[in-house]
C-alpha cells in the first residue's frame, strides 16, 4: 500500500505516469466490481470510464487519507447505484442476460472473462441489491464490513447479516454448477 | 471445486473480468485527455480578476451586491415568520458534532444514555452507551469495550467485528425519511413544557419533536436528545484493577472466556437460529412449530418484541386466544413508556379479543388501530408496519420484492373487511374514481360509528 501512497501524492502533483499506473493497477478490478453489480458489459464500461475520467479531473482537489482501492471501488458503487436508479431496475437478471452477448464468445468482445466467472456473475445478479453490494464489495473490492456499513448507512451487524444471507442464496443458486 | 462450501473462494479467485486491449487503450486515452484538459484549465488566467479590472464591471458588481442584500433582507424577513420546514432541520443536523440521547423508564430513571461523536461524514467516530446498572459500552475509535458490571468483566472487540450504535447517520436517516412522503408536521405543539414542532412519520410510526430555535430534534423515537460537548473522558476505555478482561480482538492473547459468556454467546446463537426457523414455520403455516420456537426465543431474549408478537400470532392461528392476548399485551407494554404506539399489535390483540367474543375490549384496541388503517388507504406508507407484522419474512425481502402500493392497499382493505364486516367494493382492477368512492366509504364508516363487526370469513379482495 506504500506504492498507493506514493501514487496518490504523485497524481496530486499532476503526474501522468502516476495516473496511468493507477489506471492499469485498478482497471480490471473496477470492471469486475461494476460487472458484478450491473451484469451488463456496456453499463460496466460506462461506469468505469466515468469513474476514471472524473478521478483524472479531480487531481487539484484530490485529498484522500484512506485507501485508494476502497475509494475507487466506492466511486464505482455510487455510479452503479445511480445507473440502476436511473433505469429503475436492478442488474440484468439471468433470463435477460442469457440473450445478451456472452463476454467471451466473440473476438470483438470488450470485456473478457471465463465461463465460470459468467456463471458466478449471473448468480450474483439474482441477489437483492443490498446483499449483492455487500458480497461484491467484501469479496472483490476487499472493502471492510465497517466501510460497507457506512456506505449503506446501516450497522456492521446488518451488513454481516446481508453478507450471510447473500452467500446462502448463492450457495443454493450455484449448487452443482461450479466445478473445479 | 465443491460449490456449497466454496462460494466465497470462487468469487474471490475466479470472478474476474478484464478489459480487452482495445477497451483498455480507448479508456486510457479518455482518462489521460481528461487529466490534460483539467491541467490546462488550472493554468487559465482567473477570469474574475480580469473582469473586475473594468470600471463598468465593478459598477455592475456593486449593483448586484446591493440587489443581493435587498433580496437577502426579504428572505430574512420571511425566515423570522413562524413557518417551519423540515429542510431547516436537515441543515441544522449537518453541523452536529456530538449527540447526547437519553431514555427514561416509567419511574423517570435513565435506563439508556448514549454519547456519540459524529465525524464529518455524519457517521459515529466514538460512542458510549450506558445501560445502568449493569452494562457500559464504549467505542473509542479503535476498540469496542463491553463492560458487564454484574460479572466484573470487560470484553474487548475489534470494531470491525462488533459495533454498537444509536442511529448510524442521523442526517442521512432524516434525509431518507424526508423523502419517503409520509412526513407530517404540526407546528408549536409543545413537548413537556418546551416549545416544539412535531414531525411524524406514519410509515415508521416515529415521532420527532423539533426545537423551533435551533431546528434540531429534541426528542426522537423515545429518546431526549441534546448536542452539547461531552465531559472529558466519556469515550475513554478505563479498565479498573480487579476487572477481568476478555480480549477478543484479532491476535490478542486473552484470559479464557468465562463460562457465563460462552453460554450467553451459545444462547444468543441458538435464539437467533430459532428466530429464523420460527419465522419460516409461521410463514409456512406450521403454527405449532412456530409457537414452540418463538417461545424458546423469548425465554432467553425477553426483550425481543417481534418474537413476542409472532408468538402471539402463532397462538392466535392455533385458536389459543388467551395466550395470544398475553403475548400481544407484552409488546404493547414494551412500548408503553415511549412515544411509539404499535398499532399493528393493537389490531392483532383486538382481533384476539373479538375472536373470544369480548367485543368491548376488542373495540378499545381497534379504536387505536383503525384511524391509522383507514388513513393508510390514502397514505399507503402507514401500512408498512402492518405488512411487516403480517409477513414474518418481510425483513428478508429486498425493496423490489416487498408489496407495492397497490398490494399494500388491498391487504389493508382486507384487514378492514375482517374487522368491520363491511365491504365497500374496493377492486384493484377498477378505476381510480371507483376506488376513491370505496376509500371515502371507509372514512365515512369510521366517522359515523366505526363499530366493529368481526368477520373472520369475510370475502377478501385478491392481492394483485
Amino acid at each position: 500500500m506504500i506504492e498507493d501512497e506514493v501514487l496518490k501524492w504523485k497524481f496530486k502533483c499532476g503526474s501522468t505516469d502516476a495516473l496511468q499506473r493507477i489506471y492499469e493497477k485498478y482497471l480490471n478490478r473496477l470492471l469486475t466490481v461494476a460487472m458484478a453489480l450491473l451484469n451488463d458489459t456496456e453499463a460496466a464500461e460506462d461506469v468505469v470510464h466515468d469513474v476514471f475520467v472524473s478521478f483524472a479531473e479531480s487531481a487539484e482537489d484530490f485529498r484522500l487519507a484512506g485507501s485508494l482501492k476502497s475509494y475507487l471501488t466506492t466511486c464505482v458503487v455510487n455510479r452503479a447505484r445511480d445507473r440502476m436508479r436511473a433505469n429503475q431496475r436492478g442488474p440484468v437478471r439471468l433470463d435477460e442476460s442469457m440473450s445478451m452477448s456472452s463476454c467471451s464468445d466473440t473476438p470483438e468482445q470488450e470485456i473478457v472473462c471465463s465461463e465460470l466467472a459468467q456463471r458466478l456473475n449471473h448468480a450474483i445478479a439474482q441477489l437483492p441489491d443490498e446483499q449483492r453490494e455487500v458480497v461484491v464489495l467484501h469479496l472483490k473490492g476487499e472493502v471492510k464490513f465497517r466501510e460497507i456499513a457506512r456506505l449503506q448507512g446501516v450497522s456492521v451487524n446488518t451488513t454481516q447479516g446481508r453478507y450471510r444471507y447473500g452467500l446462502d442464496k448463492l450457495r443454493s443458486l450455484l449448487n452443482g454448477e461450479v466445478e473445479k | 471445486m465443491k460449490p456449497v462450501d466454496r462460494v466465497e473462494e470462487a468469487i474471490r479467485k475466479r470472478l474476474d473480468f478484464s478489459a480487452s486491449a482495445k477497451l483498455r487503450d480507448r479508456l486510457l486515452e479518455d482518462v489521460l485527455n481528461a487529466q490534460k484538459k483539467s491541467k490546462a484549465a488550472e493554468t487559465k488566467p482567473e477570469i474574475r480578476r480580469i473582469i473586475m479590472k473594468s470600471p463598468i464591471a465593478k459598477l455592475a458588481a456593486v449593483a448586484a451586491i446591493v440587489a443581493g442584500v435587498v433580496l437577502s433582507l426579504a428572505l430574512v424577513d420571511r425566515a423570522i415568520s413562524p413557518t417551519y420546514a423540515f429542510e431547516q432541520t436537515l441543515a441544522a443536523v449537518a453541523d452536529v458534532r456530538y449527540i447526547h440521547a437519553v431514555r427514561r423508564d416509567a419511574a423517570g430513571q435513565v435506563d439508556d444514555e448514549r454519547w456519540i461523536e459524529v465525524g464529518s461524514d455524519g457517521f459515529q467516530v466514538r460512542y458510549r452507551q450506558d445501560n445502568p446498572p449493569n452494562r457500559l459500552i464504549i467505542e473509542d475509535g479503535e476498540t469496542v469495550s463491553v463492560h458487564y458490571k454484574d460479572k466484573n468483566t470487560i470484553i474487548l472487540y475489534d470494531p470491525e467485528e462488533k459495533q454498537y450504535q444509536w442511529i448510524a447517520n442521523l442526517k442521512e436517516w432524516l434525509n431518507e425519511l424526508a423523502g419517503d412522503g409520509s412526513l407530517t408536521i404540526e407546528q408549536n405543539v409543545g413537548y413537556w413544557g418546551r416549545k416544539a414542532h412535531l414531525v411524524r412519520w406514519l410509515k415508521l410510526n416515529i415521532d420527532c419533536y423539533i426545537d423551533p430555535a435551533s431546528k434540531l430534534p429534541i426528542a426522537l423515537a423515545g429518546y431526549e436528545v441534546s448536542y452539547e460537548e461531552p465531559p472529558a473522558g466519556v469515550f475513554e476505555i478505563v479498565i479498573a484493577d480487579g476487572v477481568m478482561v476478555v480480549d477478543k480482538r484479532p491476535g490478542a492473547e486473552s484470559a479464557e472466556e468465562p463460562e457465563w459468556l460462552a453460554a450467553k454467546s451459545a444462547n444468543d446463537e441458538i435464539a437467533s437460529a430459532n428466530f429464523s426457523n420460527a419465522r419460516l414455520a409461521l410463514a409456512a403455516g406450521r403454527y405449532g412449530e412456530a409457537a414452540e420456537l418463538f417461545a424458546k426465543v423469548v425465554e432467553v431474549q425477553s426483550g425481543r418484541n417481534w418474537a413476542w408478537f409472532w408468538l402471539g400470532k402463532s397462538h392466535y392461528e392455533l385458536g389459543q386466544y388467551d395466550a395470544a392476548i398475553h403475548e400481544f399485551s407484552k409488546v404493547i407494554e414494551m412500548f408503553a413508556d415511549s412515544e411509539v404506539v404499535p398499532h399493528y399489535c393493537h389490531l392483532a390483540r383486538g382481533l384476539a379479543y373479538a375472536a373470544k367474543g369480548m367485543k368491548d375490549m376488542a373495540q378499545k384496541d381497534l379504536d387505536v388501530a383503525l384511524p391509522i388503517m383507514i388513513d393508510a388507504l390514502r397514505m399507503i406508507e402507514g401500512a408498512t408496519l402492518f405488512d411487516y407484522a403480517d409477513d414474518p419474512l418481510y425483513r428478508g425481502l429486498s425493496e423490489s420484492e416487498r408489496p407495492g402500493a397497490q398490494q399494500s392497499r388491498v391487504m389493508m382493505v382486507n384487514r378492514l373487511r375482517i374487522v368491520s364486516g363491511q365491504s365497500f367494493g374496493y377492486d384493484p382492477d377498477a378505476s381510480t374514481e371507483a376506488n376513491e368512492q370505496a376509500i371515502a366509504a371507509w372514512e365515512q364508516w369510521h366517522k359515523n360509528s366505526g363499530e366493529i363487526g368481526f368477520t373472520p370469513d369475510a370475502e377478501l379482495v385478491p392481492i394483485p
